[in-house]
């Protein structure tokens, strides 16, 4: 049997020409690269022991959040995981209310109550997550069936990964809101790993787009390096879940290129996995594209680049004077008025 | 024909079918989901007629998914709807703890933005129906900052509880008592006035002893202190109705007046609701009582079927009485 460590297929089909304009090509590409950058950014602050805990990043992911997250309108509510940044980036968080999460600030979206990637903001229609991943796989159908209850053609779009595909929820939700026919996109970021766990440890059928046979709907695996081709899948299960026609399920292939978390080293992937997904940078990727597609030239391509890390930069200077929070508001907001 | 009607009266489960009914009748954003709830009306019929009222839009029946479905009704809540779920055996929530406890009970404290559902959970005992559909669960959610808990004893209550969990910004857990449902009545018709949260009730004064209880404890405690009436054994029965927030405030004024308090629920007694009661009667009244807190509650056992074991393992009327009268008069 081969190892599918080795033989991951690192292009799950070829990339389409990029269905999209110009400015939503080069907008897609600016917020992959400040995403990019900000991680790179924060990589940094925890080296410098800036952050509280551990850091969580989605390197290589950057792909599969931006284009996933450009398909919808600002209504359309989403449920991402840690490793979608470029989800929030793309609805208009700003990078210091990320840092101030990692750090604690009273500024941060919880005002320091949660922390790390639970930064989520509802005015922005984006759940936040629990670390109880695919918790918000049950919640986000739960915003559909709002939407729809509302009589809007609002879309709620949920994000989990390869491993939390073993939990209950992940069954739970897919077979409700295929039965109830929601207007829900589930994405699955298969990242080939779950923690320190391989997918051969993780499930017996690895191919996570067929699993939505089981519950009706279509499924549909892309290369989740390819921006053009994420987003192309992402608007096809929109127009349909907009159109009364029920949920899909999107597999999205990449690779985590971190540890689990920065103080986890991941000696336990292959090197050579490593290397062989190293040559297939999302960010880069995205930015040559745009070059041989005539919408920016490499000096473009450049100067956005350069601009995504002074802006990472400005964010980081800007958060180190923002205050932590009182305790004496610790027992605050426990219940809702 | 009859040739005397008797005078009209509203059942337990008939409040509770009413209170939803009127809160779906005036909100359209009041939504029912849950198990059976819709074509079969529910397993304890508490909402039958309703899918043929709202239609399956408002009455959704689900698969057998209680996490899916509770992390539903959070999703909508966070969107602004008021959910109702229907648990179809308080058991079944254990299927759900991760959804109530991780995401709903906390989503407010961590970003600011209100989870308005309402958990309606039949629970308890004596229906013969063994370890997994006759369980007490509030202990298990008292713990859990953000939760509210409600536990009505009568058709008054039943309703107008019901009617404020729905209104609640919070996640209320609604514990209904399966054993009520048919056995108690109160004269129709019933108001539909919200009862508040965080509000105790004295439903028989006394003088000698304090029962605090609820639910079931309160018909049981009511019967015990008749019966002790008879003995000259004056007993003041406390009624809590919520859970948490706990009203200490009425607690404290009885047990101040009595000096005296016995504790009573069916739930198994280690780590019981009794126990927090029992600390809050010690910080509140400790220079006033003339005896140490007493509890009587369920054995640290599951429910077992058999009735005659089933009888052993819940508290009966002469252990409540012969412990208020031990209570009382020593």
């Amino acid at each position: 049997m081969a190892n599918p460590r080795t033989t991951a297929n690192t292009r799950a089909r070829k990339p389409k020409p990029p269905p999209v304009d110009r400015d939503l090509a080069v907008r897609m590409f600016e917020v992959m690269a400040l995403t990019r950058a900000v991680e790179d950014r924060m990589v940094t602050m925890y080296k410098q022991g800036e952050l509280l805990g551990s850091l969580y990043t989605g390197h290589w992911h950057e792909a599969i959040a931006v284009g996933t997250a450009a398909a919808l309108r600002p209504t359309d509510v989403l449920a991402p995981l840690h490793r979608d940044l470029g989800v929030h980036l793309w609805r208009g968080m700003e990078p210091w209310q990320v840092m101030a999460s990692f750090m604690g600030r009273a500024t941060s979206p919880t005002g320091g109550r949660d922390g790390t990637l639970h930064y989520g903001r509802l005015d922005l229609n984006i759940i936040n997550p629990v670390s109880h991943i695919p918790n918000n796989y049950p919640v986000a159908t739960g915003a559909a069936f709002a939407l729809r209850y509302r009589g809007t053609d609002g879309v709620a779009m949920a994000y989990c990964g390869d491993g939390s595909t073993g939990r209950g929820d992940f069954h739970e939700a897919l077979n409700i809101a295929a039965v109830q026919r929601l207007p829900c996109v589930f994405i699955v970021e298969n990242n080939q790993y779950s923690y320190s766990t391989p997918l051969t440890l993780t499930t017996a059928s690895a191919d996570f787009a067929s699993k939505a046979v089981a519950y009706g709907i279509p499924g549909e695996k892309v290369d989740g390096i390819d921006v053009f081709a994420v987003h192309d899948a992402a608007v096809n299960a929109i127009a349909r879940a907009r159109a009364g026609d029920g949920p899909s399920l999107i597999e999205a292939v990449t690779m985590r290129m971190h540890g689990h978390a920065e103080h986890d080293p991941a000696d336990y992937v292959p090197r050579e996995l490593i290397d062989l997904w190293a040559k297939r940078d999302p960010v880069e990727e995205t930015g040559a594209r745009l070059v041989e597609l005539g919408f920016l030239d490499s000096g473009g391509v450049t100067a956005v680049r350069a601009q995504a890390r002074k802006t990472a930069l400005e964010h980081r200077n800007k958060v180190l004077g923002m205050p932590m929070p009182e305790p004496d508001h610790e027992e605050d907001r426990v219940y809702a008025n | 024909m009859p040739t005397e009607t008797a005078a009209p009266t509203v059942s337990y489960l008939e409040a509770i079918a009413d209170a939803l009914r009127s809160e779906m009748d005036a909100d359209p954003d009041v939504f029912l989901i849950g198990e059976d709830v819709g074509q079969f009306g529910g397993a304890f019929k508490v909402t039958k007629g309703f899918l043929d009222r709202f239609g399956p839009g408002r009455v959704v029946d689900t698969p057998i998914a209680e996490s899916g479905f509770t992390g539903l009704a959070c999703g909508a809540a966070l969107m602004g709807l008021r959910p109702v779920v229907e648990f179809q055996f308080a058991d079944f929530i254990s299927c759900a703890f991760d959804q109530i406890i991780n995401n709903c009970s906390r989503h407010y404290y961590r970003t600011g933005n209100p989870i308005p559902v309402t958990f309606r959970a039949p629970f308890g005992a004596r229906l013969r129906a063994g370890p997994t559909h006759s369980q007490s669960i509030e202990a298990y959610f008292a713990h859990v900052p953000g939760l509210k808990i409600v536990a009505p004893a009568t058709p008054q209550d039943a309703a107008g509880l019901l009617i404020s969990a729905i209104r609640d910004n919070n996640p209320v857990l609604y514990l209904e008592s399966k054993y009520l449902y048919r056995r108690i009545q109160a004269p129709a018709p019933l108001s539909l006035d919200p009862v508040p949260i965080g509000s105790a009730k004295v439903v028989r004064e006394g003088t000698r002893v304090s029962l605090l209880t609820y639910s079931v404890g309160v018909h049981q405690g009511l019967e015990a202190a008749e019966k002790l009436a008879e003995e000259g054994i004056s007993v003041e029965v406390v009624d809590l109705r919520t859970l948490v927030p706990l009203d200490v405030a009425t607690i404290a004024a009885s047990v101040n007046k009595t000096s005296r308090a016995v504790v009573l629920h069916e739930d198994a007694r280690r780590f019981g609701y009794g126990a927090e009661i029992a600390a809050t009667v010690q910080d509140e009244c400790f220079w006033r009582l003339d005896g140490p807190v007493v509890r009587i509650a369920g054995k640290n056992t599951p429910i077992p079927t058999s009735p005659a074991l089933e009888d052993a393992a819940v508290p009966q009327l002469p252990e409540i009485i012969s412990t208020l009268r031990r209570v009382a008069t020593t």
